[in-house]
């Protein structure tokens, strides 16, 4: 059994905020009912340059373990449809700009009418409320504005964003806890409840590192490249054949880097004789360092620290990460059979529980592949379900 | 509150672990902070009053605090007294560290079966990596993220914000909150283990994506998309800003805007797998637009038309927007010695059971002799306790 079996969701998302929340959902067993337009489906369906055998990389990702109903909300019997069946949900997610779903019919006040147990989850550029809340938003935006891009690149050097999508990413997280949340809620007192999130905020949640450090100094914080704000030595240096990150900042790591380094006095530099100090000094400290870690490759300078206990690692590509001993002892990496795109990777369930594992055991599902099952679920009959299809309601 | 009644043991450092509990607290648990009788690293930071740190305040906020010589066996002892009574208890220890102190999810499930045990790692408490230390730098580097970030040609650059700390600390309350569902079902606890090795990994589905479906290796863009073109910052004459024109009516909208519609017919940026092919052509002739007004300008404009778009802010106009504020995403507190504090706020509403407003974390042990009493200790046990310098 898995941590969420029995848990119903439905999942009215697109692109990558909350499809990546309930896709977390249905790793760890809810039932994730995946609500799409007939014809071309979710927009991710559509075929760029990330595909296999006319199937949309990014769309199986993001949809994995989850089924699908195709359903045209722009039909009464449509709308009717999708609100049985939140009427048996647990849970329902969607990321609408705010004010789509009451055109639709489907928005939070529409739906607890008929159950009042259900937790809605909606995820937008920058919520439900405030003088943005119509606003497109996406990662982009989220990440400029929270200021994340602001701390993000070389010292003075052209803006530059996460390489990964943060704030989608973030914001998908941060529904699920809410989601769970809410659930605690609702299992104790019978009450469902509105989860309002987005990308802005769940951007601005990250921050707050940098958020303090602005509040309790007044100053500004800015782009460091590959350092830390308040460490040193904490970033990528230079060997003879590329770069390595270590990691040293404690007093005690920070000596035995200089024993390895073969430059033990500069632990008893004055200038480099405490966090604070090597922090303030990192320009300095970095400048005697890095002539001698450029004299030799990284993998002599990764086994030297691997053996002196100091935090190091190389910098991967994303060939070395995914073929990574332990990425692959931790089952990061999954092989999948999809019915049309055929043999598929996907990364694994990054939390491990002991008792009640997830799983990625179902790839993607085909445009409307579980519409009659799920029609049957919700008692359908045939004839209902063919005249449905007749009208183009589902597919 | 949504986690009202839910009591989580906190051994966490630094920060992955922190937020984790911190998230609980904000929803209504009760967090107890344990730290040993120095206080827990990040305490002795830049001191903003004896004993906190602005890093301390920025992920303990809400929760009660102990200080107990875990090493000492009667440390150890009053924390297995805790452990029975508790529901959650989260820890970021090196794997192994636990099990020495006798706090490992094996022990500690002998005195309460119905306990979640949750463990943060560099690595994860299993495979070969499992014993090494590891920071959120030595993650971003090993799992893609880093080799994806910055710009072309340039030194290695990580993602700004701890991104590997704060999704393994995520993807831990993620793990918790199932952990609780499934205890509704089986009536048992359980072991939940993540890392941020893990959590990189995790984060990278996109450019996992683009691997796996083209065979191209992801690299760093700057500000632009893998998929998607333009979707990026632009130069305004004053600075720079972003703009997402990612489908073909955004284009055509932000095209128009800009006075470059003969682009729509043009072949190299007719469709987005074309637009995203001559990225580099298309950035240089928006830009000779671009560079000739101010962001602001462009701002309005692109708002007028409904074209996702906006400035990139610094940390403190990124505080001070009003979207930020409308949400309530800087709170205040008082925290005895440093005055008024400032700190974010949960960035999840929820409307009938909102997160609490941020209370000040604890000073170092402040609830020691609260907590022993609820346990059951003795006013003599605690002086004892005490003196004998197992708390502090």
């Amino acid at each position: 059994m898995k941590a969420l079996h029995g848990l119903r969701v439905i999942d009215l998302t697109q692109a990558m905020a909350a499809p990546f929340c309930s896709m977390n959902l249905a790793d760890m067993g809810a039932d994730v009912i995946k609500v799409e337009p007939p014809g071309e489906g979710e927009s991710m369906r559509q075929l760029g340059r990330a595909q296999q055998n006319g199937h949309s990389g990014t769309f199986m990702t993001m949809n994995r373990n989850k089924r699908s109903l195709a359903v045209d909300l722009k039909q009464p019997e449509g709308v009717a449809l999708v609100r049985r069946l939140a009427a048996s949900a647990d849970v329902f997610v969607q990321n609408y700009r705010p004010g789509a779903a009451k055109r639709l019919g489907v928005d939070y006040e529409s739906l607890r009418a008929r159950n009042p147990r259900l937790v809605y989850c909606a995820i937008s550029g920058f919520g439900e409320t405030g003088p943005y809340a119509p606003r497109g938003g996406y990662d982009l935006i989220a990440q400029g504005m929270s200021g994340v891009m602001s701390v993000t690149g070389e010292e003075g050097g052209a803006p530059a964003k996460s390489g990964l999508p943060l704030a989608d990413l973030a914001a998908g997280l941060f529904g699920a806890y809410g989601i769970l949340c809410a659930l605690e809620h609702r299992d104790r007192t019978g009450e469902g409840q509105l989860v309002d999130t987005s990308l802005l905020e769940a951007a601005m949640a990250l921050t707050v590192w940098e958020s303090t450090e602005y509040w309790s100094t007044g100053r500004t914080p800015q782009a460091l490249g590959s350092a830390h704000r308040l460490w040193a030595p904490y970033q990528a240096l230079r060997a003879s054949d590329g770069w390595f990150t270590v990691g040293a900042g404690s007093d005690r790591l920070f000596a035995s880097l200089c024993a390895l380094l073969g430059r033990e006095e500069l632990s008893q530099d004055a200038r480099f004789a405490s966090p604070p100090a090597r922090a303030a000094n990192r320009r300095a400290l970095i400048a005697q360092i890095e002539p001698v870690t450029a004299l030799k490759p990284r993998a002599h300078w990764l086994e030297a620290l691997a053996r002196a206990g100091v935090p190091a690692g190389p910098i991967n590509n994303y060939a070395e990460a995914l073929s990574d001993p332990q990425a692959l002892a931790r089952d990061m990496v999954v092989d999948l059979l999809h019915r049309g795109a055929g043999a598929i990777h996907a990364l694994g369930v990054p939390v491990k529980l002991s008792e009640t594992p997830g799983a990625v055991e179902r790839p993607a599902p085909l445009l409307g592949e579980h519409s009659a099952e799920i029609l049957r679920e919700l008692c359908y009959s045939d004839m209902e379900e063919k005249a449905l299809r007749a009208k183009g309601v589902i597919q | 509150m949504a986690l009202e009644g839910l009591r989580v043991i906190d051994l966490t450092q630094v920060m992955a672990g922190p937020f984790c509990s911190m998230l609980l607290a904000d929803m209504g648990a009760e967090v107890i902070k344990v730290e040993p009788l120095e206080g827990e690293p990040t305490r002795h930071e830049r001191q903003l009053a004896p004993g906190v740190s602005g890093s301390f305040l920025a992920v303990n906020r809400s929760k009660r605090g102990m200080a107990v010589d875990l090493k000492a066996k009667e440390g150890a002892a009053i924390l297995r007294r805790l452990a029975a009574g508790a529901d959650v208890l989260v820890e970021n220890y090196r794997p192994g560290a636990a099990r020495r102190l006798g706090l490992d999810y094996e022990s500690l499930r002998a005195v309460n079966p119905r306990l979640i045990h949750c463990s943060i790692s560099g690595f994860g408490q299993t495979g070969p990596y499992a014993q090494r230390g590891g920071f959120d730098l030595i993650a971003q580097g090993m799992s893609g993220i880093m080799s994806a970030t910055g710009n072309e040609g340039g030194p290695p650059v990580k993602v700004g914000v701890p991104v590997t700390d704060l999704g393994a600390g995520l993807f831990a309350v993620f793990g918790i909150l199932c952990a609780l569902r499934a205890r509704r079902l089986t009536g048992r606890g359980q072991q939940v283990d993540t890392s941020l090795f893990e959590a990189g990994l995790a984060l990278s589905a996109w450019e996992a994506t683009e691997y796996w479906y083209t065979g191209d290796l992801p690299r760093p863009l700057g500000t632009a998309h893998r998929l998607n073109a333009p979707y990026q910052a632009f130069r305004a004459s004053d600075g720079h800003f972003t703009v997402g024109a990612a489908n073909n009516k955004l284009w055509a909208q932000f095209a128009a805007l800009l006075g470059l519609k003969p682009l729509l017919a043009d072949p190299r940026f007719a469709k987005p797998a074309e637009r995203l092919a001559n990225r580099a052509a298309l950035e240089k002739l928006i830009e000779e637009v671009t560079v000739t007004r101010p962001r602001a300008h462009w701002l309005a404009q692109l708002e007028a038309a409904g074209i996702p778009a906006g400035p990139i802010y610094s940390i403190p106009e990124a505080l001070a927007d009003p979207q930020a504020e409308a949400r309530g995403m800087t709170q205040q507190y008082d925290y005895p010695g440093a005055g008024r504090v400032k700190a974010l706020g949960n960035p999840v509403k929820l409307s009938r059971t909102p997160a609490r407003p941020a209370a000040p974390p604890p000073a170092l042990g402040q609830d020691n002799a609260a907590i022993l009493a609820e346990l059951g200790y003795s006013a003599q046990e605690i002086r004892q306790l005490k003196s004998s310098r197992v708390i502090a």
